[in-house]
């Protein structure tokens, strides 16, 4: 006995001191699609992007309102075309040990900057040069940009490493609140967390059915996102699943081809938003996991437009507008609309079609794979389709899809929109600090609303189905409420 | 033996050809997957350069061919890996699968459908029957989901999807197996009864051997001879990739990572895996033709 109790002790002493001794529980995540690369840069699809997220830390970080804050750097802006970065004062320290450095900044924004496959070459494109002293970094702009600090929301990777680009994309080095474990045959990942050595083990599972059926017999214990409506009520009545949802910025919309003889006519495109009944769609398709949308920025975003008029559901309305260009439900416009081969948004589909043909419209819906069907969109094939924004954060959002400069393939001005007016008032916005911006932007939207470039649709709620009843999705829908959760542990 | 693996490298050249150009024809940009709508012209054609996009489809065709008759099959656009490296880490789990599903359907379609054969019009042949009529209407996107709901929830006896455990292979490899078995036993039974009623059948039972002796040494040879043909070809379909099974039931072969290669416009990926599966085909087709000389060696002399 006096020889097993110092053992004994010892042994207890391990467990305590040691957490990464102790069997590391594991909380498996299903998810639709395995991210295709680790590398923080290069990196473009969203599963990646969500991934990576928890694998790295950005220069600058973006608060819950979109604005920037410090992240592995504190930024301090001395005039709108000169910008300095310092370390953060709390100290960071990649999964490798090593400290994260000034130097392992500069490389991944240079890195950021200048490779042919970097997507965010032409966000920083307006960096004139670059310049690293002991103490800080000094950020030089070709012209002035007030909101250049939110453009530095970039991950970071050892400086070292960033020179090769597959080790990385395959074995992950960062200073994120997880530590990269392994991959999977299926091309999920597992991640540990480093301050409670929990890990996550992200498992690839295409068909939502089988998502929600693993969800159900616990082999798997997270879902967010990706799956038929219907079944978020089959797991709401499960107790043992905790399904949390919040108001999402994931944006959805009809669009126009407004170069379109057709739909240029702004009576067509009125009738068209009058026809649809958003509400019911919401309401039945969504089982109410989602809120009608105005504008392109969510609810609460900074610089989103808070009392535009919406367009409510009026056929009479429809009919009249019609009507006036002398159609009807017996001469009806015949019009086309292109959309994916997702079974969920063909229903939507079919539902538009369903309400249009009442006021008059006949709507061809044309299904496409996604590749086929973004490229006419982008090459402007198309006279209606519906798509949606996914993780807008920043009123740039209005150059790229609404900039004549921004007709594809050089930015995502799908509907071909021209307005001398909204390029003005983008160009002006830009130039002036966040506060002064946001009578323009609302100007901005106020136009975009009169000229109905988009029917606004809604937007789609965060859904988290979890066996662990302590997470709650952020709007982005992005990974990192995990952080929180597991760190409580 | 040299001039049928001379044909073969034609038919090879010709595959890759096909693909090669079929892939160039398909609309989408791998560009637009890899940089998103936000990059400028310029980064859009230094990196269509950088991945040699930007020669003629003839030029990159012409080196492409070269490439791969040295072993490369180049980088995924956007997995930024070698498509050898990919291939590779699909294979065994494709393998398995395939082995396990062909194994399924050889252990029942060959006794089911010899059984029906020989109880012609009777019950067991009715069973049989409806048995292999069944496995071909159900088709496995409804089977899989069944089977998981029957095995997997009711019962709980076996996982739901991936490929961590053995259990795991398991309700892939029934899903796989059970409309190819059905198909061999309907093609075995009616090879079987035209065979049972040819002249010399009735002078090998004349010759007073037993009939299970006549069945199994002079009927089941000969009428594997179509079956055998049939199961290669099945097997070539297993070992290119179940799609539907792989994506139901999260098993990570090379169907799946088809799947993906397509979705997101990955031509070097998409270009590699069709050649694997179409080199697996020639294999298949090679081994079969032995087979078939020495189970029969008519076949050969004639050939």
């Amino acid at each position: 006995m006096r020889l097993q109790q110092p053992i004994l002790k010892y042994l207890w002493l391990i467990l305590i001191c040691c957490p990464t001794l102790v069997v590391a529980k594991t909380t498996t995540f299903a998810i639709s699609n395995a991210p295709n690369s680790l590398h923080p840069i290069l990196a473009s699809d969203a599963s990646s992007e969500r991934i990576n997220a928890l694998i790295y830390q950005p220069i600058i970080e973006l608060d819950g309102n979109d604005r920037p804050i410090s992240g592995l750097a504190d930024i301090t802006q001395h005039d709108a075309q000169h910008y300095s970065l310092v370390l953060s004062s709390m100290q960071h320290r990649f999964s490798n040990n090593a400290d994260v450095s000034l130097l392992d900044i500069e490389a991944s924004l240079n890195l950021a900057r200048h490779h042919p496959r970097s997507p965010q070459a032409q966000t920083l494109s307006n960096i004139a040069s670059i310049e690293t002293t002991e103490q800080s970094i000094l950020i030089s702009l070709k012209k002035p940009d007030y909101r250049f600090a939110e453009k530095l929301h970039i991950s970071v990777a050892p400086k070292d490493m960033l020179l090769e680009d597959e080790t990385l994309a395959q074995r992950p080095i960062g200073s994120g609140a997880f530590i990269w474990i392994t991959t999977q045959g299926d091309g999920g990942v597992t991640l540990r967390h480093r301050r409670s050595a929990e890990e996550i083990r992200f498992v690839v599972n295409k068909d939502p059915t089988m998502r929600v059926l693993k969800l159900l017999k616990g082999e798997a214990s997270i879902l967010q996102n990706d799956l038929p409506h219907e079944m978020y009520r089959l797991l709401k009545d499960d107790p043992n699943i905790q399904v949390a949802q919040t108001p999402g910025t994931t944006f959805s919309y009809l669009g126009f081809n407004m170069a379109d003889p057709i739909l240029k006519q702004d009576e067509i495109r009125q009738a068209i938003a009058y026809a649809i009944n958003r509400q019911d769609i919401v309401k039945h398709l969504f089982q109410g996991n989602a809120k009608l949308a105005n504008t392109l920025l969510a609810p609460g975003h900074w610089a989103a437009h808070p009392d535009l008029p919406a367009y409510e559901y009026s056929p009479d309305k429809a009919k009249h507008l019609l009507a006036t260009l002398g159609f009807s439900k017996d001469n009806p416009l015949e019009l086309s609309y292109k959309t994916s081969t997702d079974p969920f948004r063909l229903r939507i589909a079919a539902v538009f079609q369903q309400q249009l043909r009442e006021v008059g419209i006949h709507l061809k819906i044309q299904s496409y794979e996604w590749g086929s069907f973004f490229g006419d969109i982008k090459a402007g094939r198309f006279q209606l389709y519906s798509l949606s924004w996914v993780g807008i954060r920043s009123p740039d959002v209005f150059r790229y899809v609404y900039h004549s400069d921004s007709l594809p393939p050089s930015g995502a001005n799908r509907g071909r929109y021209v307005s001398a007016e909204v390029d003005q008032l983008i160009e002006q916005a830009e130039e002036l600090p966040l506060e002064k911006s946001l009578p323009l932007y609302r100007k901005i939207q106020e136009k975009i609303h009169r000229d109905l470039v988009y029917v606004p649709l809604w937007h789609e709620d965060q859904i988290v189905a979890s066996r662990r009843g302590d997470l709650k999705p952020n709007k982005h829908g992005s990974y990192q409420y995990l952080e929180q959760a597991f760190g409580q542990h | 033996m040299l001039r049928a693996l001379l044909d073969r490298f034609w038919v090879l050249l010709g595959v890759i050809t096909l693909v090669f150009f079929l892939t160039a024809l398909v609309p989408g940009d791998p560009v637009d997957v890899m940089l998103g709508e936000r990059a400028t012209g310029a980064d859009r054609e230094a990196l269509r350069a950088s991945l040699g996009l930007d020669k003629s489809i003839v030029e990159r065709w012409s080196s492409y061919v070269i490439n791969v008759m040295q072993g490369d099959l180049g980088n995924s656009l956007l997995k930024q890996r070698p498509v050898t490296d990919l291939i590779q880490e699909r294979l065994p789990a494709t393998f398995q699968l395939a082995i396990l599903s062909f194994a399924i359907v050889v252990a029942i379609a060959i006794p089911l459908g010899s059984y029906a054969a020989r109880k012609h019009q009777q019950l067991g042949d009715h069973a049989a029957t409806v048995f292999a009529l069944l496995g071909q209407s159900i088709p496995n996107f409804w089977l899989g989901p069944m089977l998981v709901l029957l095995f997997s929830i009711y019962f709980a006896w076996l996982p739901i999807s991936g490929n961590e455990t053995w259990q795991h292979i398991i309700l892939p490899a029934v899903t796989l197996g059970f409309s190819m078995t059905a198909i061999a036993v309907r093609m075995l039974r009616s090879s079987l009864l035209e065979i049972l009623h040819q002249d010399w059948m009735r002078t090998a039972r004349a010759k007073g051997g037993a009939e299970s002796q006549v069945f199994w040494r002079h009927a089941v040879p000969n009428a594997m001879i179509p079956v055998l043909t049939l199961l290669s070809l099945q097997l070539g379909a297993l070992l290119s990739g179940a799609v539907i099974t792989e994506v139901v039931f999260s098993w990570p072969g090379i169907g799946s990572l088809l799947i993906d290669a397509i979705q997101q416009r990955d031509y070097p990926l998409i270009q590699g895996i069709v050649l694997v599966i179409a080199v697996l085909y020639i294999v298949i087709n090679l081994v079969t033709d032995v087979l078939l000389g020495w189970i029969d060696p008519r076949i050969e002399t004639q050939s």
